[in-house]
């Protein structure tokens, strides 16, 4: 039953993709906007079908539906309600119909958001790009990857429940959906812009309507990365929250991509410049989840996370290689219609400074990729086996790491279009001074090591200047009567907070990594012991024996607090035995405990593994600042019109030319008026002057 | 102050804009090529002859307690074919080839003939005992209490097995689940090359 | 807002003093001078940069595996003997091969890995200078005695109605 459902949303999605591509692809063809418009509709069967699985799948797992393979391999009747639920997500076939689901979901809020437009053909060939992206999805699921296939033969009357390292912990509630709630969010900017490639209506239109699209996939991708270096560090006992796994990276490089992009866009907004940039960043973006989705499933790379080798990983790659072809030719057809309005007048402006952004994320990724994919690479021509592991990584990107501090310092103090030294030096002397006693105070503290100190110093720097113009923003908005709040949201202000909140995590990174120490005690029952700084008291041995875990607990009391406890676990029928850590956290280190060698005689001593490591807590606080600059910039500026100055009051004009109703436009083309624009904002808060409000023409 | 003149609309700027979008995009076409070529043809890993350092070199020492109670020594063994199969209970390709190594154990029972002989790693002696027991293996087990002899063959994780020819040199080394019928082929191909 | 003011001492000078104290600082804090590492303190460092063979990429000082473990032992047991981190490297990769070392080598073909970056950001940079160089003295139009007279004028009519005498920024 819950695979005849199943498998019938699958087939509902993927009939409602193909059918739609070719309506649409018709309706576009034959110039029939009344066919393009029923892009909506095919939507929603998308969606339909998708919900339908999803509720499939779920009630198989809750029911403990055996027949289902899927079923019978991630779930048993012993597994907590909490890990049944999850398991949807716990192996490739459920993950591939969680991808599904959300990218249905997202498909449907693009059409409802867009729904007044929606017989534009850059509207329609956006809808038609996503159902194809949809219909390859189900389409792996139809067949290759079928998460309803049944068990052939006998039913077995127990499953072997979730991997283990999958059990032990509540974030695996969260992290995989955000992930993918931020890497199946890139789609819609791709599809846009693949849309406005094929239309040639290369404006700004599209770019500003998918924006929050894009902050938004943005925002859950960055969380989902945190969440999983927390995961890591909580669950795989070894202190790590980063270790540059090849699946790690996968998520990494299209984060780069969409940070640069979100910030070149800007340029775009302002001057109309770096084309060509955005629209490969994008397509750039949006390739990278499909090649993170090909090496997390297809084996090709060892990793601890990889899901196990199977057919899909050929038709992964081969609808990267489609992707990246299709992106890479529009660009090359369109390149005369990608010609910019002007060029970079000097490298000291805010635009060179986006562009130096551009090269050194840019730089970044292809450093990831690199190290990711040499091991093949080697082993390909030399026939031997190479690691590239942390510490080549971590080498390689600290400079870029440091210049982007540099650049995150200076890049909000720059103006457009040129400046001069006096203008530079009047905004940030204080904050450069700022970084300077940092560094002074460090190295009086006794801190030592050339990066870690210029890390501290560059972020003191970059913490200074965004602080700064976040306090002449809020300056600025209560002069002017907004309220000191309004200073403060904003897509400019939300950007400094999440600035903020990379300088924190930035900090953290260099304490972490460079002054981390890891130590073995062995003590046996009631001994303390003193390491780095911290007393270890060992205090016995206990054992739990629930349904779901078996384990062998160590009371351990760090400094006094506690008591923590270390353990070796064993969940369900799985005989391999799992260390679970404990950690003492406070703000200024983390005491990182593991059970390495248990007592082989009663009584006998413990081994436990210590790893001290400072400022971790501050990673987890960046994370938040992050979180929280997003949701900042979400808010939505004051509405102003494109004619409104920005630094000189000029009489009202009257305001004949209204907005159109739903306040964007898609493409400069289309609009002989121009659109309120809502985030326009001056080089310095507080540089423009209070603005009449225009008179309004009977828009909202 | 420097008066800027506007770009020059002349019709020599967008061939230039196109030329240069077409060289972008031609380059990230060839190297996306090369990028998708290099992982397509990449195996995932599965069992295969791996080419570690030690192949060719002479065997290191292998010499410790079996599970049985005796002791073992892989210099006593020279004159035969030896096969040294890294092993533990808990790994599900050890599980997986144990009845095939079983009948390369029966196939090749006579004293002369090659010789199996398991290590144990990363294992408790009473699991891997029983581990042998249940899957009717008889050939020696030698316990590797502190994992050296692991270290000293470059074992990365079970199975793996080395072919140990009569003259104590390692001629082959696998990863993953072995089969009768690869040992097998792999023995008398070594045979061959040995002369 | 620039002040009319004379100054007392040249513009460059806090800048300067800035550097000079950040220098100092930095060259102070860098050298992580002090005794010679300890067997222990040797000990870890190597293992910091050993693979630890049955993991997935993590290094054998932050496992607790058990060929992490036995890995760790024999180095420390070199470490005691006194061989060269160089030695015990040597020895590690005749028995495992060079996948069990975390960083590639220099040496050898995988020396690429850590020359391409470098040299493609530098290619990059060049190429994007070489293109700004080209559209800036394209762009350059030959200003006359006139225009720059008419300048003077317009901007002299600005400060005279009392409006700020920053250069006008384009809309």
């Amino acid at each position: 039953m819950n695979a005849a459902l199943g498998h019938s949303g699958v087939l509902l999605s993927l009939a409602g993709s193909i059918i739609g591509v070719a309506v649409i692809a018709y309706g576009l063809a034959r110039n029939r906007p009344e066919l393009v418009r029923t892009g909506r509709l095919y939507a929603a069967l998308v969606l339909l079908g998708a919900i339908v699985a999803t509720v499939a799948m779920e009630r198989a797992l809750l029911t403990h539906d055996f027949s289902l393979a899927f079923v019978a391999a991630n779930n048993s009747r012993s597994t907590p309600l909490l890990y049944t639920i999850t398991g949807m997500w716990s192996a490739l076939a459920g993950s591939i119909l969680l991808w599904g689901l959300i990218l249905a979901g997202y498909i449907a809020a693009m059409v409802w958001r867009f729904r007044r437009q929606a017989s534009d053909p850059l509207v329609g060939w956006a809808t038609l790009v996503t159902l194809v992206v949809a219909a390859f999805f189900f389409g792996l699921m139809a067949g290759p990857s079928d998460p309803f296939r049944t068990v052939a033969g006998v039913v077995p009357a127990n499953g072997l429940g979730p991997n283990v390292l999958l059990q032990d912990n509540a974030l695996v509630a969260f992290h995989p959906p955000i992930l993918y709630l931020g890497f199946v969010g890139f789609t819609i900017p791709f599809a846009f812009a693949i849309a406005s490639l094929i239309t040639g209506r290369i404006g700004e239109g599209w770019q500003l309507a998918t924006r929050r699209w894009t902050l938004f996939a943005w925002a859950f991708l960055t969380v989902g990365i945190v969440l999983g270096a927390w995961w890591s560090y909580q669950v795989l006992g070894w202190g790590g929250f980063w270790a540059w796994d090849p699946v790690e990276n996968a998520s990494f490089l299209p984060w780069l991509c969409a940070t640069a992009y979100l910030h070149s866009v800007l340029v775009q907004e302002r001057r109309g410049l770096l084309r060509v940039w955005n629209l490969s960043l994008v397509i750039a973006t949006f390739s990278l989840t499909i090649l993170g989705t090909f090496l997390t499933r297809s084996g090709v790379i060892e990793s601890v996370h990889a899901f196990s080798d199977s057919d899909i990983g050929p038709l992964l790659l081969g609808f990267f290689a489609v992707v990246l072809a299709t992106g890479v030719g529009l660009i090359a057809w369109r390149g005369d219609r990608l010609r910019s309005p002007g060029g970079i007048d000097s490298v000291m402006s805010r635009e060179g400074a986006f562009l130096v952004n551009n090269l050194l994320f840019v730089a970044f990724a292809f450093v990831v990729l690199l190290g990711t994919v040499f091991p093949l690479l080697y082993e390909a021509f030399r026939g031997q086996q190479v690691t590239v592991g942390a510490p080549y990584f971590n080498a390689m990107t600290l400079p870029i790491g440091l210049a982007l501090l540099f650049l995150m310092s200076i890049g909000p103090a720059l103006p457009w279009r040129k400046t001069t030294a006096g203008t530079l030096r009047s905004r940030l002397t204080v904050p450069a001074w700022i970084g300077a006693l940092v560094i002074v105070g460090c190295v009086a503290g006794g801190v030592r090591g050339l990066a870690p100190l210029l890390a501290f110093g560059l972020g003191g720097f970059a913490a200074a200047a965004n602080v700064r113009q976040l306090v002449l923003s809020a300056r600025a908005a209560h002069r002017s009567g907004a309220g000191v709040w309004r200073g403060l949201v904003g897509r400019a202000n939300g950007g400094m907070v999440v600035h903020l909140g990379v300088v924190v995590i930035a900090v953290a990174l260099a304490a972490a990594t460079s002054f981390g120490h890891r130590s073995e005690v062995t003590l046996r029952p009631g001994q303390v012991a003193s390491t780095d700084g911290h007393r270890i008291a060992f205090e016995g041995l206990t054992q739990i024996r629930t349904p779901a875990r078996t384990a062998t607990e160590a009371v351990i009391r760090v400094d006094g607090h506690g008591p923590l406890f270390p353990a070796v676990s064993q969940y369900g029928q799985n005989t391999e035995a799992v260390g679970t850590p404990a950690i003492d956290s406070s703000l200024e280190d983390d005491v990182y405990l593991t059970v390495d060698a248990l007592p082989t005689t009663a009584g006998g001593p413990v081994t436990i593994g210590v790893t001290v490591q400072p400022l971790v807590v501050w990673l987890w606080g960046g994370g938040l600042l992050l979180v929280l600059g997003s949701a900042l910039a979400a808010v939505p500026g004051k509405r102003r019109r494109p004619t409104d100055p920005v630094s000189a009051p000029v009489p009202a004009v009257e305001a004949g030319d209204g907005s159109t109703g739903s306040g964007d436009a898609l493409g400069a083309s289309d609009a002989l008026r121009p659109a309120p624009r809502r985030d326009v904002e001056p080089d310095e808060p507080g540089d423009e002057r209070p603005v009449p409000e225009p008179v309004p023409a009977g828009s909202p | 102050m420097t008066v800027t003149a506007s770009d020059d609309a002349g019709p020599g700027a967008p061939t230039h804009r196109r030329h240069t979008a077409r060289w972008v995009a031609g380059i990230a076409l060839v190297a996306g090529a090369a990028l998708i070529a290099l992982l397509a043809t990449s195996p995932p890993q599965t069992v295969t002859e791996v080419d570690t350092p030690l192949v060719g070199q002479v065997a290191p020492a292998l010499a410790g307690p079996t599970l049985a109670g005796g002791s073992f020594n892989l210099q006593a063994w020279r004159g035969r074919w030896v096969v040294v199969n890294f092993f533990a209970s808990w790994c599900a390709p050890c599980q997986q080839e144990q009845p095939e190594l079983v009948a390369f154990a029966y196939a090749h029972r006579s004293p002369a003939d090659a010789a199996l002989v398991g290590v144990v790693f990363d294992d408790s002696a009473s699991t891997a005992r029983s581990f042998m027991r249940s899957t009717g293996a008889a050939w020696p087990a030698v316990v590797d209490g502190d994992g050296q002899i692991a270290l000293d063959f470059g074992v990365r994780g079970p199975p793996e097995t080395f072919i140990v020819s009569p003259s104590g040199i390692v001629v082959a080394h696998f990863d993953g689940p072995m089969t009768n019928a690869a040992l097998d082929y792999w023995l008398a191909r070594a045979d061959r090359g040995q002369g | 807002m620039s002040r009319t003011r004379a100054r007392l001492l040249p513009s460059w000078l806090p800048m300067a003093a800035l550097v000079v104290v950040v220098a100092v600082a930095l060259g102070v804090g860098a050298s992580r001078g002090g005794p010679a590492p300890t067997p222990a303190q040797r000990v870890d460092a190597i293992d910091a940069l050993v693979r630890c063979p049955s993991c997935d990429g993590i290094s054998v000082a932050d496992s607790s595996a058990s060929t992490a473990v036995a890995i760790s032992h024999a180095v420390a047991a070199r470490v005691r003997a006194g061989q060269s981190d160089s030695q015990i490297d040597s020895f590690l990769v005749s028995r495992y091969g060079p996948g069990i070392l975390l960083r590639p080598p220099v040496q050898g073909w995988t020396a690429w890995v850590w020359v391409l970056p470098p040299v493609a950001l530098a290619l990059a940079v060049a190429g994007l200078v070489t293109v700004l160089w080209r559209r800036r003295s394209r762009t350059r139009a030959p200003v006359s005695v006139e225009d720059r007279a008419l300048v003077r004028e317009a901007l002299a009519e600005r400060s005279a109605l009392g409006r700020t005498t920053e250069a006008v920024r384009a809309p």
